[in-house]
């Protein structure tokens, strides 16, 4: 006899299989949260550093994605009450945004043992600064004899093509032409300035990177000489061995804080406070301060030392006196910007 | 008719139930989210489509998505069309041996093909460094973040859609036909242009179809290849959905470009089964 399988059986067998295939996998007993991390330094210093330590401390594991701040709040509005990650990690401007939408939890401070050990701008009652992005000009040594020294160097006419700037739906993008605008008469709510000075520095422009990822392999790739560009992105790159170096323009470099927050509705918000927990711990923070990451730390106890004090700030008293540009403001006029961006900036 | 054959379009059930539940509904939220007026979705208007047909940037931005997708489908059936012909003429150990060849792209993701491509192209990347080494240019030539580099690169990573139902298509062809046609005096480019191409118009249509659909929607490689300064709409989507958070806009932008591009693939399938009347009529 060969072996058969009625149709009956065949159908309910296929039918089953489906559902089981379709039906979502409840979390395993094991404790687990997930966490969104940015790319670059930040992943490296959250895989190497902050995880490690939260899995010997609560014995839980921790899985990282890595998503730029927009896309977070985007994914957290689209799944209200079921967010795809337990923590996210945002900028400024994203997470008012956030707030306004509505998808971030309170951070139960009172419980802390190290909020109070923030610097006073690094408290904030959603989610505490776990450090500060400080944006400069980036340039390639090896190409660029004398550095840069202020924004202005970027229209000189030694660097046509050889510019690399990135879209504004990073902050860094964002702050650049906030900046520039604020030098040249405007505001955060008057960008006009900033985009006419923009204009005029497209004939120096050799790529405009869509997104931050692709922004460093400009630098990597040697495309463009001299960038805009985060500072411990630039510091990483350098301790990889690529030819890079970082200057802090003459007017201050424009520096946003980066927050971690437990998200509404997140499974294990209790994971989540001692994740957020142990990235403002002296210890973490001392260790993502050092070669090659120089992640700028907010606890007070953190010794700052090295790249650091050499290119932004000596004292922690200091690193409250960067440019600090007003999100709430910016926000408002974000989406007219990307839009004026797109019109005017084509090749 | 037997009885047994009555429920056989049950079997369909699963998979249209699937689509629906997956697929069509979605769709229609997408639908209804486009029809609010403002980011807070409380009134309901067709602001945001006039919005997007009404102002010709935006119009500029939806053009040349659908004619950087014509370009490189071009440049993927000019490669890809001697390529099936000569793996559907080889031996059969030399065919399995290219078919895997031209499948084996597929098997690795298209950020880390794309990527690898960002070293091929850059200032400093290997095909400058070979031009200037062999003295056909003086300096390096910009590929990377322009159109054309753009259209090399998606042709690149599309090419086994093309290829694949080219040689399905290729196969099927009687040998014999090649044969009547020499028999009956015609050279061999005349047999070509008789009776292989038209033949072959079926597979043709089918690879144009799939490359054309996947490259106007490659944001990857649209946007790591192309930059910021080359807005085609899935970038300029994935802007307004999460730069401006504007969802409702994002939502009318993506409904008018489904719209565009099934009116491009309707007509290259029209191309496909129009011709092939010709001949057979």
């Amino acid at each position: 006899m060969t072996p058969s399988i009625d149709r009956r059986t065949f159908v309910r067998g296929g039918a089953a299989f489906a559902i089981a295939a379709l039906t979502p996998v409840p979390a395993s007993a094991k404790d687990q949260l997930v966490v969104a991390t940015f790319p670059g330094t930040w992943n490296e210093v959250h895989r190497e550093i902050l995880a490690p330590y939260f899995q010997k401390k609560t014995n839980a594991d921790v899985t990282q994605t890595i998503m730029l701040a927009t896309d977070q709040v985007a994914k957290l509005a689209a799944t209200r009450g079921q967010p795809p990650f337990d923590v996210a990690i945002l900028d400024e401007g994203p997470t008012l945004d956030a707030v306004k939408q509505g998808v971030l939890e309170k951070y139960p401070a009172a419980k802390s043992a190290h909020f109070n050990e923030l610097g006073p701008p690094f408290r904030n009652e959603w989610g505490p600064a776990i450090s500060m992005q400080a944006i400069g000009l980036a340039y390639n040594p090896k190409k660029v004899k004398t550095a840069p020294r202020s924004w202005d160097d970027l229209w000189n006419p030694a660097y046509k093509g050889r510019v690399g700037l990135t879209a504004l739906n990073s902050s860094l993008g964002m702050a650049f032409i906030v900046e520039l605008a604020r030098l040249k008469g405007g505001s955060e709510s008057n960008l006009e300035p900033g985009f006419l000075a923009l204009r005029t520095l497209l004939p120096n422009v050799g790529a405009i990177s869509a997104n931050l990822g692709a922004h460093s392999a400009l630098i990597q790739q040697e495309q463009v000489d001299v960038a805009v560009h985060n500072f411990n992105f630039i510091e990483t790159l350098k301790g990889k061995g690529v030819e890079v170096d970082w200057v802090k323009p003459e007017t201050g470099a424009p520096a946003w804080r980066t927050n971690l927050h437990i998200v509404k509705g997140a499974q294990r918000p209790d994971l989540a406070f001692e994740y957020i927990e142990g990235h403002i711990t002296p210890e973490v923070q001392a260790a993502m301060a050092k070669p090659p990451h120089f992640v700028i730390p907010t606890n007070r106890k953190v010794v700052l030392s090295g790249a650091i004090v050499d290119k932004v700030a000596r004292t922690p008293d200091e690193l409250t006196k960067l440019v600090f540009h007003d999100w709430t403001k910016i926000n408002e006029v974000r989406a007219a910007a990307i839009e004026r961006f797109n019109r005017e900036i084509k090749l | 008719m037997p009885a047994r054959s009555d429920g056989e379009w049950r079997l369909a059930l699963p998979v249209a139930a699937f689509f629906a539940l997956f697929f069509v509904a979605p769709l229609g939220v997408l639908f209804v989210v486009s029809l609010f007026a403002e980011p807070t979705m409380q009134t309901l208007a067709l602001r945001q489509y006039t919005r997007f047909l009404g102002d010709r940037l935006h119009l500029g931005i939806l053009v040349d998505t659908l004619v950087l997708g014509v370009k490189a489908t071009l440049v993927c059936l000019l490669l890809g069309y001697p390529l099936a012909w000569v793996i559907a003429r080889a031996r059969p150990r030399v065919q399995s041996l290219l078919v895997f060849v031209v499948i084996l792209p597929l098997l690795t993701s298209v950020v880390v093909r794309t990527f690898a491509w960002i070293v091929i192209l850059g200032r400093q990347g290997i095909l400058n460094k070979t031009l200037l080494a062999v003295g056909l240019i003086d300096e390096p030539v910009r590929l990377l973040f322009t159109e054309p580099g753009v259209v090399m690169v998606l042709a690149q990573v599309q090419l086994p859609l093309m290829i694949l139902p080219l040689l399905t298509t290729f196969q099927r062809i009687d040998p014999h036909l090649a044969d009547a046609s020499a028999a009956l005096g015609a050279g061999q480019w005349r047999t070509f242009a008789r009776v292989i191409a038209p033949l072959s118009l079926p597979g043709v249509a089918a690879g144009c179809v799939l490359v054309y659909a996947a490259c106007v929607t490659a944001f990857v490689t649209q946007t790591l290849i192309g930059g910021a300064r080359l807005v085609w709409v899935p970038l300029f989507m994935y802007q307004q959905a999460t730069g401006a958070n504007d969802w409702p806009f994002a939502a009318a932008i993506s409904i008018v470009f489904m719209f565009a591009v099934l009116f491009v693939v309707v007509l290259i399938n029209a191309a496909g089964r129009g011709r092939r009347a010709l001949v057979h009529g």
